[in-house]
């Protein structure tokens, strides 16, 4: 708990609407959008740098817990006050600060949501391709503290690939600034991409610099129908190995479908078994050879048909259906646990297979999704999470797929994030030492360890 | 009572947070506990017994335009909207209305104390030079200034034509009757030039939605029950409503509270198929060849309560379309609401026009010298946040009106 003592001065830093302690306003920052809730003592909203500094060196003098919050869209309790304490929401710093033609780079606060930031650079020409599911919520310095990923990473990579530099506040409340603008920096250790990444345990982002690129010409977004699952994994692996480079590559099964369907109504095909999205991008006349190419490609793995998007527009409601997947799946079943286990590409089918079984097994229910182009696997297990019984059964369900990402060489988390959610699988990835060094690097940022207490690395302490 | 469904409902929610950033209330205030997410989330904490309805309980279900657009965008298929209404009558059964919330439960379920407090706030006006424009009146409207009347004492019951080709009943609301009586006027003429006879039943009530986005639901019944049976005619083509807010509540609030209520729905299910916006019964006729050219820039704001409550968007703007000469041009985020929904511009002020800024600068952006809107709370809150620009804030039907040709 929270001396009043204590309120009274972080409400001197940014005034009392800004620090929440009713029970209300605590109960709106339990949650993200995994399953578990946790009630934090305060919120505090801070607008800016000089505000989180503030707040820091109060926290650190007081020894006062702080987890740091975008939009809490997180998938694993990563910006939860998991052992209470002040849950710092950065959705009020959310200007975007410069946008850099001339060197093609940007500087946002962390309370951009991804999807606006998109649309502001995108009207200069410019493109920012980090593209998670969830850009429309999500924000910049979510992103980079958990080096979001999404559909575009199979050509244009993750947001660790394009974050150039930082400004942080440390836990006692000093200002580090990280990285530079230029395209080249090799000065010192990377500390941009060390903090890139650590789930908000080390440093608080207050400013990031992103690189852009180029805005492409043009894009075709593409429906590869599957009456076989089967097929359309397949498809995927030799995708890929034939050298072809789609601007995303998804895949969704029928559960999917029939959700998104049930919810935006575009006509997508029911009885299909599987279809995979496939955007290309590029200069029009590589675009159209491009399509042509990955069409005739999907109808000899044996898609039943390949329909092209004929307008941006069309586009763009493909593109926002695939984005409510995991919101329209609740249509089905009320809780839905995300997986993200990612494996090398060529074992795409073969995973979707197993995972099948594993549900099976398990009696679990499992509709896939998968940003299949990085074999990372998004299987949904649909559940309800105030049943015990089936709840113990998705553990167990979860516990099976870990095991065979493991052993043939895959990850346990592509792009969620460790969080609480599988932070008892860590050692299975990570030898001792590793953990040893991870440890250590956290207690040179975070003596206190006042940030983001609970997280991944306490797990088994 | 909170229907077991709805109960069902906040399990919908899987926390996705798409509802959060098209939320105008979340869009200005940028905190958890104004987005539709966190309101989800504190209804479930309620029902679960797990919160009490407090004071910031209440103030944070109230910090709402109830403008759908969370239902509108939750993948989920959740009935946000539906979820708040019924809260927000909870909130009033259990603990009684506020007072501003129980003198509107007063005024609007009695046909003579609405005028009567109407022409009260006016006189205070008139009299008293301090007292200009602190009234809730809308400046633009001409009501009870010296030498005006309300719409239903200036035109008769029954407005016949030679020669007749349909006949409908007129639904005029509050806002029309009261407030902006050329909008009214703007529909007889029309219609009547159309060939229909237009006829205002004596004893109309208010609609009640103000009543029951407010949570007063059971005392709304009396004033439904009482349109139902005014306006339930067979002898009619279409019931005709001007104002969007009514619309909605005739053509989709009635019939689901009667529902929602435990109560008979057939009566409100039976007279929504025969209600019509002005600009759905207008864009099945030929206007064309009454109308003179007008060579003016018009842009058109969607009510919430007209675009995503009645699913009616491109109506009105056909109907604009048909002037000769005059140019609609589109806003950006024509859809998104003003800020003048529910009770928003009298409860948080200042919330509200602070979402009013977003719509008055797409507006400005548009160089239009009108704007149109068939809803009296928008044209209301756009009039008032429009500053000293010389832009006419008008419903289409009087730009209708304005271009007819004399016969």
């Amino acid at each position: 708990m929270l001396s009043p003592d204590a309120v009274q001065k972080f409400i001197s830093i940014v005034g009392p609407e800004r620090c929440k302690t009713a029970r209300e306003d605590l109960l709106t920052y339990a949650y993200d959008a995994y399953v578990h809730e946790f009630l934090p003592d305060a919120v505090l909203l801070p607008q800016s740098t000089q505000e989180v500094v503030a707040i820091m060196k109060l926290a650190s003098a007081g020894n006062i817990f702080v987890t740091p919050r975008g939009a809490g869209s997180g998938l694993g309790s990563g910006s939860l006050a998991k052992k209470g304490g002040i849950v710092l929401s950065f959705s009020g710093m959310n200007r975007i600060l410069e946008i850099n033609t001339a060197n093609r780079y940007a500087v946002v606060e962390p309370g951009v949501v991804i999807a606006e930031f998109q649309r502001a650079v995108e009207k200069l020409n410019l493109f920012y391709p980090p593209d998670p599911g969830s850009a429309n919520v999500a924000t910049m310095g979510g992103a980079v503290v958990m080096n979001a990923g999404g559909m575009r990473g199979v050509k244009y990579g993750v947001t660790r690939d394009y974050v150039l530099g930082l400004e942080v506040v440390l836990p006692s409340g000093e200002v580090m600034k990280t990285g530079t603008v230029t395209a080249k920096d090799v000065t010192g250790y990377d500390l941009t991409r060390l903090i890139c990444g650590s789930e908000g345990t080390l440093a608080l982002v207050t400013k990031v610099i992103v690189r852009l690129l180029p805005k492409p010409k043009t894009k075709r977004t593409l429906q590869a129908i599957y009456n076989n699952l089967d097929d359309a994994g397949n498809t995927v692996a030799r995708i890929i190995e034939a050298g072809i480079i789609p601007a995303t590559l998804e895949l969704m099964d029928q559960t999917i479908i029939k959700a998104l369907e049930d919810f935006a109504h575009l006509g997508l095909p029911l009885d299909a078994a599987a279809v995979l999205l496939i955007d290309v991008d590029g200069e029009p006349e590589t675009v159209e050879k491009q399509a042509a190419v990955v069409a005739e490609f999907c109808k000899n793995q044996g898609a039943r048909d390949v329909r092209v998007s004929q307008s941006e527009k069309e586009n763009e409601q493909l593109w926002v259906a695939r984005r409510a997947a995991f919101g329209a799946i609740a249509r089905v079943r009320p809780t839905c646990i995300i997986e993200d286990a990612t494996v090398p590409v060529s074992l795409l089918a073969s995973a979707i297979k197993k995972i099948l079984e594993v549900g099976e097994r398990n009696r679990v229910q499992i509709a896939v999704l998968a940003h299949a182009g990085d074999g990372n696997l998004h299987p949904f297990f649909l559940c309800d999470q105030r049943d015990k019984e089936e709840m113990a059964r998705v553990e167990r369900a979860m516990d099976d797929l870990v095991d065979y990402a493991m052993s043939v060489g895959g990850t346990l988390s592509g792009e969620h994030g460790i969080g609480i959610a599988k932070a008892k699988y860590l050692p299975r990835q990570l030898s001792e030492t590793s953990l040893r060094m991870m440890r250590a690097i956290k207690k040179t940022f975070d003596p206190q360890g006042i940030l983001n207490p609970g997280s991944f690395l306490e797990h088994g302490l | 009572m909170i229907s077991k469904e709805l109960r069902e409902e906040v399990y919908k929610c899987i926390k996705c947070g798409l509802c959060l950033t098209p939320c105008p209330v979340y869009n200005l205030l940028r905190f958890e506990g104004a987005s539709p997410r966190g309101r989800v989330q504190l209804i479930k904490k309620s029902l679960e017994g797990k919160t009490e309805l407090s004071e910031n309980f209440q103030r944070l279900l109230f910090t709402c335009l109830l403008c759908e657009t969370c239902t509108a965008n939750c993948p989920s298929g959740l009935k946000t909207d539906r979820l708040m209404k019924t809260m927000r009558s909870e909130i009033q059964e259990r603990l009684g209305p506020d007072w501003p919330k129980g003198m509107l439960g007063n005024l609007l379920r009695d046909k003579r104390r609405l005028p009567f407090f109407l022409f009260c706030e006016r006189t205070r006006e008139n009299l008293f030079s301090s007292q200009k424009g602190k009234s809730d009146l809308p400046a633009d409207s001409e009501f009870f200034r010296p030498g005006s009347k309300a719409l239903r004492q200036q035109v008769p019951e029954v407005n016949p034509v030679p020669e007749v080709k349909g006949k409908v009943l007129y639904f005029t609301g509050c806002a029309t009757n009261y407030f902006y009586p050329n909008v009214g006027k703007s529909v007889i003429k029309v219609l009547n030039r159309l060939g229909m006879e237009v006829i205002l039943p004596r004893g109309q009530m208010c609609c009640g939605l103000p009543l029951f986005q407010a949570g007063g639901r059971k005392k709304a019944l009396k004033n439904i029950r009482e349109n139902l049976k005014l306006f339930n005619r067979k002898d009619v083509d279409a019931i005709v409503v001007d104002c969007a807010a009514c619309g909605a509540a005739l053509k989709k609030e009635y019939a689901l509270l009667l529902e929602e209520m435990g109560e008979d729905a057939n009566p409100a299910k039976e007279l929504a198929g025969k209600v019509m916006d002005i600009s759905q019964i207008l864009a099945r006729s030929d206007l064309g060849k009454w109308l003179k050219p007008v060579p003016q820039r018009v842009t058109y704001h969607d009510p919430c309560r007209l675009g995503r409550s009645q699913g009616v968007r491109e109506e009105p703007r056909d109907l604009l379309r048909q002037i000769p000469g005059l140019e609609l041009v589109e806003m950006a985020a024509a859809e998104e609401c003003c800020g003048g929904g529910a009770a928003l511009p009298w409860e948080h002020p200042e919330v509200a026009s602070g979402i009013s800024r977003k719509k008055i600068q797409s507006i400005k952006e548009t160089r239009a010298t009108v704007v149109a809107s068939g809803c009296p709370w928008c044209r209301r809150q756009i009039g008032e946040n429009l500053g000293p620009d010389p832009i006419r804030v008008m419903h289409p039907i009087e730009v209708i009106a304005e271009a007819l040709r004399e016969s």
